[in-house]
């Protein structure tokens, strides 16, 4: 019996090459999105389970107050950690991990050319590979740490540095502020993708001891705030209340005024709550869109499988009068689905393995290819076949089996009028997902229009920001000095931080008791605000004054912050230690992401004739370097590295536009602007395909109507306009349910935004005509087709 | 005696008054009958088929097959009575367009949940009987009508059923195609022992049959034995 049905349905689909087509590619399409959202969901929601106490581990941090704020502090002091794991019964191992913060040089002295600069480097407590389940491939999980100076490096990091060599017992030379020699003591798999603790290096905390750079964060003797990242391995994981109230109370000993909270969060939930909490949004809007791309493509399938029952008619009639039940009838569609459902499924994993690459490059993701094997995800994939198939094949058969032999013999069709509205509706749903997307596409792309295009006060353009680092010394003058000699640079300036990046924050009395004001503050020389082309609010009197001692330049937002009344020239700022002179008031602009206001900033300007630049700041300074645009820009980086390899023979050069790290703050809209077109894409073209199959489907079934009306003298245009206006009334109603509920999401989603846009008329508009052109398109063409056939001919065959 | 009907009536409701296809309907067959129903277009020709093949029931009216009150039936036990006894044989042959001749017989076959191989072994045996064996391998549309017919009929006597009904079996043939036809009916009717009703507007295909029942506006109007 089944093979009768499947033989059936294997015929059917050759039969009707353009039904099984859009049937299938439909699906397939809908299919493929989802698995791979749902692959890029379950990725995130993986992060950090694969260690075997991954529910017992947990992550400290706290919440400070400062000022008026409260941040969120992830890094704790090195006596931390021991400190409350001695206090705590319920902890039974403890963790400290601590990222080097600015890139190193690292060199395998034996062989001159493996030398590279490398950001990723963590010192770890010598038990990190017993704590945490990364794999090592060679060494003693118990003993590769547990020396300082020790190191273990990953597969890749091997060959990179020692090729097919055995690295064990080597050493690598590590260029901090001084040179350090680092053992190899073992080697670890690759780090998978899904965990938020990375390093190719894995080195001994203990070397810290003897770093000086180190120094400062190794001074601390209390449970306080620090440079580490801080683990527990508890008991049990209920044991949370006992352990944070046990580092509140620990708190409270060091400072028994202070607010802060200590807390723990497990360490699984780490990623999305502190690592990349721009995917969060993502996570709960992607499972809906697939959810809804889903529903699109089974609704496709359905009205379009329903549609052709009508000319399955005859056979289900015939199979019934031949003994067949219900049952039988609806087993048979059921079967028939199935078999669609599986061959769309094959057809979605191969657009899957083709595309996966590209949808993860626009989410800017990494996915191992083992997770995508792991059992966990392939039973995932197998429900949602499972689901596919359930739903796909439950209405037509439910459908199809109802129909009655006695109605097939009299010659009366089954288009049951319930079977047409069902139809409708699915139109209307399709299409209004569509608009829907389409007008979300729409605004999430003027707002990075407006984003990107915002009045920000500084003039981007053309102005290259190479970091300095401490390996320049006190040379970072006299490369300023060559570089301004070079044909084609217009000026060049020096700051602590490159823009949108950072700034320091200082806190001082306010005018109230008790009250803090913060004020963030750049360290700037003279050239800077020319180089960048801030404006102006009161200059002052003359350009040198702003580089004096205790001068400060403040913007517009801080004298509103300060309450300066009148003219603030002059005024003085209490920065407790010294008081320092307002020489100066810029007009606001954007130092930091738009995602904030402009906040106060108070900026101090250094004569150009500072040298110390590079040496002073942790991390270095940045050069800003404005260039003539029309300059051979290729050929003027070059000469800038060569003058800056002068200088700094051991950090390498790097570059970037302040255009391009101002187009970098919108990674997370870009993502979302580029999956969202994806979506558009898909949507439209799964619902253009399911409207296509109905139209032609609605043509076949008024072939005698049109035939009759054509004998009456009907035109071409006048059937093709009605045989597109039915379905134009559909696309015009999907079109008002959809606009008010994408107004509202989008306006939430507007909301997040410091600077947004307005959602204009026209947006909407814009959706309904891509709308219905889109529809016009595909069902005309069987419109103009049906309107065409002569109708001797439909006539005859009734 | 293989089925009777006893007062049957079936109407159906157009804008608030009541349209009667039958009424008052009363026939009783017997085992290895020939049938002819004959009428003008509307006369309830078809229906009346319909209610003997259980595709229909009727508004009114008792009717009793092979010792069983249809109307009272459930629908399973109804469906396992037509399943075993009744065959249909339609004038527009209604074979399924996706199947081949072979698969068209079996299809019967695979509604009584019959064995694979036994399926195999009956459908040759008709195969055989009809002289279609190398037929076997087509679908319907490379058959001429005749054939397509007379797959029909195969089909309708692949469950051995006690009786066959056929709503016009010749009105799409032509009349040679039709006369064959005709006489395998008797054929079948005389050898096998088969009933067979059918319905048809021939006065000459109707003189096949053992009995003659003429209908008009839904009434039993004349009965001729011949």
């Amino acid at each position: 019996m089944l093979r009768n049905y499947f033989k059936i349905a294997w015929r059917n689909l050759f039969r009707n090459k353009l039904y099984s087509t859009i049937n299938i590619g439909g699906l397939a399409l809908g299919l493929a999105a989802c698995m791979l959202i749902m692959l890029y969901v379950a990725h995130e929601y993986s992060f950090d389970r694969f260690h075997k106490n991954a529910n017992r581990i947990f992550t400290v941090y706290s919440k400070t107050v400062m000022g008026a704020d409260t941040m969120q502090m992830l890094n704790f002091s090195y006596a931390s950690a021991p400190i409350v794991e001695k206090n705590d019964g319920a902890i039974t191992a403890s963790m400290r991990v601590k990222k080097e913060y600015k890139p190193v040089i690292i060199q395998n002295p034996e062989k001159v050319k493996a030398k590279f600069v490398e950001s990723s480097l963590l010192y770890a407590d010598a038990n990190f590979f017993q704590f945490f389940s990364f794999k090592l491939l060679k060494g003693n999980s118990k003993t590769v740490l547990n020396q300082p100076f020790f190191m273990v490096i990953s597969e890749d990091i091997a060959l990179k540095y020692f090729g097919n060599a055995d690295p064990i017992g080597k050493t690598l030379q590590v260029k901090n502020d001084s040179t350090y020699l680092f053992r190899v003591s073992g080697v670890m798999k690759n780090n998978p993708s899904n965990t938020s603790i990375r390093a190719d290096f894995v080195v001994s905390l203990s070397s810290l001891k003897s770093m000086p750079e180190a120094e400062p964060f190794m001074e601390s003797e209390s449970f306080q705030g620090g440079a580490f990242l801080t683990f527990f391995t508890l008991k049990n994981q209920n044991d949370v209340a006992h352990v944070q109230h046990t580092m509140q109370t620990l708190g409270k000993k060091v400072d028994k005024d202070s607010k802060d909270r200590y807390l723990l969060t497990a360490l699984p939930d780490m990623h999305l709550k502190f690592d990349d909490s721009a995917n969060i949004k993502y996570i709960q809007i992607f499972p809906l869109v697939a959810i809804l791309i889903l529903l699109l493509a089974l609704v496709n399938y359905m009205s379009l499988s329903t549609a052709r029952a009508t000319l399955r008619a005859k056979e289900i009639g015939v199979r019934k009068v031949n003994g067949a039940s219900r049952k039988s009838v609806a087993f048979q569609f059921y079967v028939e689905s199935s078999l669609y459902a599986v061959l769309s499924f094959g057809f979605a994993c191969l657009l899957c393995v083709l595309f996966q690459s590209r949808f993860f490059n626009l989410l800017q993701l990494n996915i191992d290819a083992s997770f995508v094997y792991s059992p966990a995800f392939i039973i995932s994939i197998a429900l949602l076949l499972l689901f596919t198939i359930l739903i796909a094949g439950l209405y037509p058969s439910i459908v199809m089996s109802s129909f009655k032999p006695v109605e097939m013999m009299s010659g009366k069709k089954s288009s049951n009028g319930s079977g047409v509205w069902v139809r409708k509706t699915f139109t209307v749903l399709q299409f209004a997902i569509a608009v829907a997307l389409i007008v979300c596409g729409l605004i999430i792309d003027r707002q990075l229009h407006h984003l990107r295009h915002t009045e920000t006060g500084v003039n981007r353009e053309n102005v290259l920001v190479v970091p300095v680092q401490k390996t320049m010394g006190i040379s970072g003058n006299a490369l300023r000095k060559d570089l301004q000699d070079l044909h084609g640079i217009i000026s060049t300036a020096m700051a602590h931080y490159p823009l949108y990046k950072g700034y320091d924050m200082f806190f001082i009395q306010g005018k109230a008791k008790n009250e803090n004001i913060s004020l963030p503050i750049l360290s700037v020389d003279e050239h800077f605000i020319s180089t960048l082309g801030i404006k102006w609010r009161k200059a002052p009197i003359d350009k040198f004054v702003i580089s004096q001692p205790k001068k400060v330049v403040i913007n517009e937002a801080a004298v509103n912050k300060l309450n300066i009344q009148g003219d603030p020239i002059g005024k003085t700022i209490d920065f407790g230690r010294d008081e320092y002179a307002i020489a100066g008031v810029v007009k606001n602009f954007n130092f930091q992401s738009l995602n904030a206001k402009i906040d106060a900033l108070v900026m101090f300007v250094a004569p150009d004739t500072t040298n110390t630049w590079g040496i002073e700041g942790n991390s270095g300074a940045s050069m800003f370097i404005r260039v003539n645009p029309k300059t051979n820009l290729p050929v003027l980086i070059s000469q800038i590295k060569n003058t800056y390899e002068k200088y700094d023979k051991d950090t390498p050069f790097e570059f970037q536009f302040v255009d391009d790290a101002f187009n970098a703050m919108f990674k997370a809209e870009d993502r979302l602007a580029g999956i969202f077109s994806l979506f558009i894409i898909l949507t439209v073209l799964i619902a253009g395909m399911g409207l296509f199959g109905l139209a032609a489907f609605t043509a076949q079934q008024r072939t005698k109507e049109i035939g009759i009306r054509k004998v009456l003298g009907a035109t071409v245009t006048q059937i093709t306009t009605l045989l597109s206006s039915d379905f134009l009334r559909l696309v015009l109603i999907a079109f008002f349910i959809a606009s008010p509920i994408a107004w509202y999401v989008m306006n939430q989603w507007l909301n997040d935004f410091t600077y947004r846009i307005e959602i204009s008329w026209w947006i909407f508009a814009l959706a309904g005509i891509i709308a219905v052109l889109i529809a016009l398109l595909t069902v005309s063409f069987q419109a103009i087709k049906a309107a065409l056939a002569n109708p001797v001919k439909s006539l005859r065959t009734e | 005696m293989l089925l009777q009907l006893n007062k049957i009536f079936k109407w159906v409701n157009v804008g608030g008054s009541r349209t009667f296809l039958l009424r008052d309907i009363n026939l009783t067959v017997q085992q290895g009958e020939f049938i002819s129903i004959m009428g003008p277009s509307g006369s309830g020709k078809s229906t009346l088929l319909h209610i003997i093949g259980m595709l229909d029931d009727a508004d009114e009216g008792e009717y009793v097959f092979a010792d069983q009150n249809v109307f009272k039936l459930k629908e399973k036990q109804r469906s396992q009575l037509y399943k075993q006894h009744i065959g249909f044989v339609f004038q527009a042959y209604h074979l399924i367009d996706e199947l081949t001749v072979y698969e068209n017989i079996e299809t019967p076959l695979i509604y009584q949940d019959m064995k694979g191989s036994e399926r195999k072994a009956v459908v040759a045996d008709i195969l055989d009987r009809f002289g279609i064996v190398g037929k076997k391998d087509l679908f319907p549309s490379q058959l001429s009508g005749g054939q397509q017919q007379l797959v029909g009929i195969a089909r309708a006597l692949a469950s051995n059923p006690k009786v066959i009904l056929a709503d016009e079996p010749t009105g799409n043939l032509n009349s040679k195609q039709g006369e064959e036809i005709m006489e395998l009916f008797k054929k079948l009717n005389k050898e096998d022992g088969v009933t067979i009703i059918q319905v048809t507007h021939s006065e000459k295909n109707a003189s096949y049959g053992s009995r003659t029942i003429h209908l008009l506006d839904g009434r039993v109007d004349q009965i001729v034995n011949s």
